[in-house]
C-alpha cells in the first residue's frame, strides 16, 4: 500500500516515513500544502497522512479541496492533543481518522490499514482468497492454513493484488505500489517478485494477460 | 496609630480643647479687667463717701465694708500719721503715702489700695486682688463649663462624619479586594470623591498593565507548549524506531537521529530560557562597558565548527574600539543568535561577514550572509516569537527554534538599540543591521 505523508517537520517526517516503510507500507513524503496536491494529483496513492500545520496551504485546506474534487482516498490526521477543535474541523472537512501527537507508530500503522480495509469495504483483517489468508495487520500469508514467507516487496505486490481482485493491474501500476519517489526501479522487478509468488503460494493464483499486466485468477480455480 | 479615622478624631478634640481653653483664657482676662474697673469704681466711692461723713459713723464691720475675706478694708490716719480708725483690726496694710490707686503686696497677698486726702486726713480703702481673680475665673468656668459638656457630643459627631467621609475608602478595598489574576477589570471611578478617585485611577492604570502582562505571559506559555510539542513528538517517534530496530547498524542510526531530536528539544528550551532572561524587568545586572568586537570574536570562535561544518566561510570585519553600554551576556546572546540563524539558513558553501563599525557616535553590528534572504511581506513577521519565514521551512532539517530573531529584538530594545533587515553579502541574502545609540 503506497502512503501519502504530509508533514511539515523533518524530524517527524523522516521517523514517521521509516517506521511506515518498516510496516510494510510504501511511503512519499512531502513538506507542504501544494506539494501534497501535486502528489494528490497523480493518484497513486492509497491513502493520505496529513499533519494540519502545513505552510504553503494548510492541511484542512488540501483536504477540503480534495472532497470536493470526488477524492474519496481514506485521510488520516496528524493533530495535537489539545487540538479538539482542529481535530473536529478535521473530521468535518472529511477526515477518516486521526492519531494524536505525540503517537505510537505501530498505533499509526494499525490505523492506516483499518481506513485501508474499510475502504476497501472489509471488515476483517485477514483477506481470504481461496485458499489464501492475508493479514495485513500482521502481515502474515498462510495457504491452506501454512505460513508463508514473504519478502516486503513480495507481500506489497500480494496486497496490491488482493486489493482489487478480478482487474488487471500493469506493470506501471505494480511498480507504483512497490517503490516511493526515493526508491530506485529495478528492471524487472515486478516480474521477478510475481515468479517468486507464483513459486510461493501456487502458480495458477496469478495469471499474467500478456502486454497489459497480471490479475489474480479466479476464486475457485486458485482454491484447487 | 495608622487610622485615619483616629487621627482625625484626637486632632480634631485637641483642637477643640485648645478652642476651649483659649475662650475661657480670653473670658478671664476680660472679665478680670472689667473686674478691676468695677472695684476700682467702688473702692473710690467708698473713700469719697468715707470723707464726706465724720469716720466714726463707719461702724466697724458695717454691711458696706462686707465680710470675710473679700472685705473692704479701711485705714484712716490723721495728719500726724496716728491711726484713727481700721475696720478691721487683724488685717495689716501698710501705711500708704502715695495718692491714688496702687497694688502693693503684703503678707496676705496683693491688695490694691486707694488713698485720698481729705480734711487733713488720710483715707485709704484696701481690697484683696484675689476677690478680684476669683470673680473672674468663676466668669470664665461659666463660659467653659458647657462647652466642655458638648465635647463628647463633638467627638461622637466628629466619629460618625469621618467615618461617612471614609465609606469610598471601603468601598474602595472591596472592589480591589473582589479583583484577582483571573478578574483584572478596572475599578468603577464614577461617584467617587476628589481624593479618592486620583488612587482608583492610579489603581485602574495598574490593573490594566498587570492584565496586559498576564495575558503576554499566558500566551507565551500557550506557544511555548505548543513549540515544545513538535520536537518531543520527533525524540518519541526516533526512540520508538531505536526501539523497534533489529540490527546493530539501524539502532545505532535510529539513536543517532534520537540524539539530534533531544538536541533540537534542548536548543528550543535554552531559547525559551533566555527569551524569559529577556523580558521587562527580570535582568538587574548592572551595565557595563562592553567591546563589541571582542565579543563579536567570542561568539564566531564558538560558532565556527558549525560553520565549518557546512563549509561556510565565516568572518569578521572589525574597526577597533567600538563600545556599547549594557548587559555582556545578552549582547553574546544577540550576537550568537544573530550569526547562528545566518549559518544555519545559509546554504553550503555560502558566506557569513560579522561588521562591527561606528556610524555618527552609534555603534554598528551587521551580520550578512548570501543565503536566501527573507521576504518583504516576512521582515516584520520574522520578530514574532515562533514564526518562521518561507525560507527557515525551506532550510528543512536545518530548522531552528522561531525564537532566535525575537530574542535579538528583545535585547536590543532592552539596549535602546534598533534592529533593521536588509540586503545581505553583495546584495543579496539578508543583512542585520543592530545600531546601539550613542
Amino acid at each position: 500500500m503506497r502512503i501519502l505523508l504530509a508533514e511539515d517537520d523533518p524530524m517527524i517526517g523522516a521517523s514517521v516515513r521509516r517506521g511506515l516503510t518498516q510496516d510494510g507500507f510504501t511511503v512519499d513524503w512531502v513538506e507542504d500544502g501544494r506539494a501534497a496536491e501535486a502528489a494528490l494529483s497523480d493518484r497513486i496513492h492509497d491513502a493520505l497522512v496529513l499533519d494540519l500545520g502545513l505552510p504553503r496551504k494548510s492541511g484542512l485546506d488540501v483536504l477540503g479541496a480534495m472532497r470536493r474534487r470526488g477524492d474519496a482516498r481514506p485521510v488520516l490526521i496528524l493533530t495535537a492533543r489539545d487540538a479538539v477543535a482542529d481535530r473536529v474541523a478535521g473530521l468535518d472537512a472529511g477526515a477518516d481518522d486521526y492519531v494524536v501527537k505525540p503517537f505510537d507508530l505501530g498505533e499509526l500503522s494499525a490505523r492506516l490499514r483499518a481506513l485501508l480495509r474499510r475502504g476497501a469495504g472489509r471488515a476483517e483483517p485477514v483477506v481470504i482468497y481461496g485458499s489464501l489468508a492475508f493479514n495485513a495487520s500482521t502481515r502474515e500469508v498462510r495457504v491452506n492454513g501454512e505460513p508463508v514467507q514473504l519478502s516486503a516487496r513480495e507481500l506489497a505486490l500480494l496486497e496490491a493484488l488482493l486489493a482489487r481482485p478480478g482487474a488487471i493491474l500493469s506493470r506501471a501500476q505494480l511498480e507504483d505500489k512497490l517503490y516511493g519517489w526515493s526508491d530506485p526501479v529495478e528492471s524487472n522487478a515486478v516480474e521477478v517478485h510475481i515468479h517468486a509468488l507464483r513459486r510461493k503460494l501456487g502458480a495458477d493464483l496469478i495469471r499474467n494477460i500478456r502486454g497489459v499486466g497480471w490479475m489474480l485468477a479466479r476464486r475457485d480455480s486458485a482454491a484447487a | 496609630m495608622t487610622s485615619i479615622r483616629y487621627r482625625l478624631l484626637v486632632w480634631l478634640l485637641i483642637g477643640a480643647v485648645v478652642a476651649i481653653a483659649g475662650a475661657a483664657i480670653g473670658t478671664y482676662l476680660r472679665a478680670r479687667d472689667e473686674a478691676n474697673a468695677l472695684f476700682d469704681y467702688q473702692l473710690k466711692q467708698m473713700a469719697a463717701s468715707l470723707t464726706d461723713a465724720p469716720f466714726a459713723a463707719v461702724a466697724p464691720n458695717s454691711p458696706a465694708l462686707g465680710s470675710g475675706a473679700d472685705a473692704l478694708v479701711v485705714q484712716i490716719w490723721d495728719r500726724n500719721g496716728v491711726q484713727l480708725f481700721l475696720s478691721q483690726p487683724r488685717r495689716t496694710l501698710p501705711q500708704h503715702a502715695q495718692l491714688g490707686f496702687t497694688t502693693v503686696a503684703t503678707e496676705h497677698g496683693e491688695w490694691r489700695v486707694f488713698s485720698t486726702l481729705a480734711e487733713g486726713q488720710v483715707v485709704q480703702v484696701a481690697q484683696p486682688m484675689s476677690a478680684r481673680r476669683e470673680l473672674a475665673a468663676s466668669m470664665a468656668l461659666r463660659t467653659i463649663v458647657p462647652l466642655l459638656a458638648a465635647l463628647p457630643f463633638l467627638a461622637l459627631f466628629a466619629w460618625l462624619t469621618i467615618a461617612r467621609g471614609l465609606s469610598p475608602l471601603d468601598r474602595v478595598a472591596d472592589a480591589v479586594a473582589s479583583r484577582s489574576p483571573t478578574v483584572l477589570e478596572p475599578l468603577s471611578e464614577t461617584g467617587l470623591p476628589s481624593e479618592v478617585r486620583p488612587l482608583v485611577h492610579a489603581l485602574n492604570g495598574l490593573l490594566e498593565q498587570l492584565d496586559q502582562a498576564l495575558v503576554a505571559q499566558r500566551s507565551f506559555i500557550a506557544d511555548a507548549a505548543h513549540e515544545l510539542r513538535t520536537p518531543l513528538t520527533a525524540v518519541h517517534l526516533q526512540a520508538q524506531l531505536a526501539e523497534r530496530a533489529s540490527t546493530d547498524a539501524e539502532r545505532s542510526a535510529a539513536l543517532y537521529e534520537l540524539k539530534g531530536g533531544l538536541e533540537r528539544a534542548t536548543r528550543l528550551s535554552e531559547q525559551l530560557l533566555a527569551l524569559a532572561r529577556e523580558e521587562p524587568g527580570v535582568s538587574n545586572r548592572a551595565p557595563v562597558d562592553i567591546d563589541i568586537g571582542a565579543t563579536a570574536r567570542t561568539v564566531i570562535a564558538d560558532l565556527a565548527p558549525l560553520a565549518a561544518a557546512k563549509g561556510i566561510d565565516l568572518g569578521l570585519n572589525e574597526t577597533p574600539g567600538v563600545h556599547m553600554h549594557g548587559d555582556a551576556d545578552a549582547l553574546a546572546t544577540l550576537v550568537s543568535n544573530l550569526v547562528d540563524n545566518a549559518v544555519r539558513y545559509t546554504n553550503p558553501g555560502g558566506r557569513v561577514d560579522v561588521l562591527v563599525r561606528s556610524d555618527a557616535g552609534a555603534s554598528l553590528l551587521e551580520v550578512r550572509d548570501n543565503g536566501p534572504g527573507i521576504s518583504m511581506e516576512d521582515r516584520e513577521r520574522v520578530f514574532d516569537r515562533f514564526y518562521r519565514g518561507a525560507a527557515a521551512h525551506a532550510a528543512g532539517a536545518a530548522r531552528g527554534s522561531g525564537l532566535g530573531l525575537a530574542i535579538v529584538r528583545r535585547i536590543a530594545e532592552r539596549h535602546g538599540a534598533t534592529v533593521t533587515l536588509g540586503p545581505g553579502v553583495d546584495g543579496k541574502g539578508l543583512g542585520v543591521t543592530v545600531r546601539f545609540p550613542a
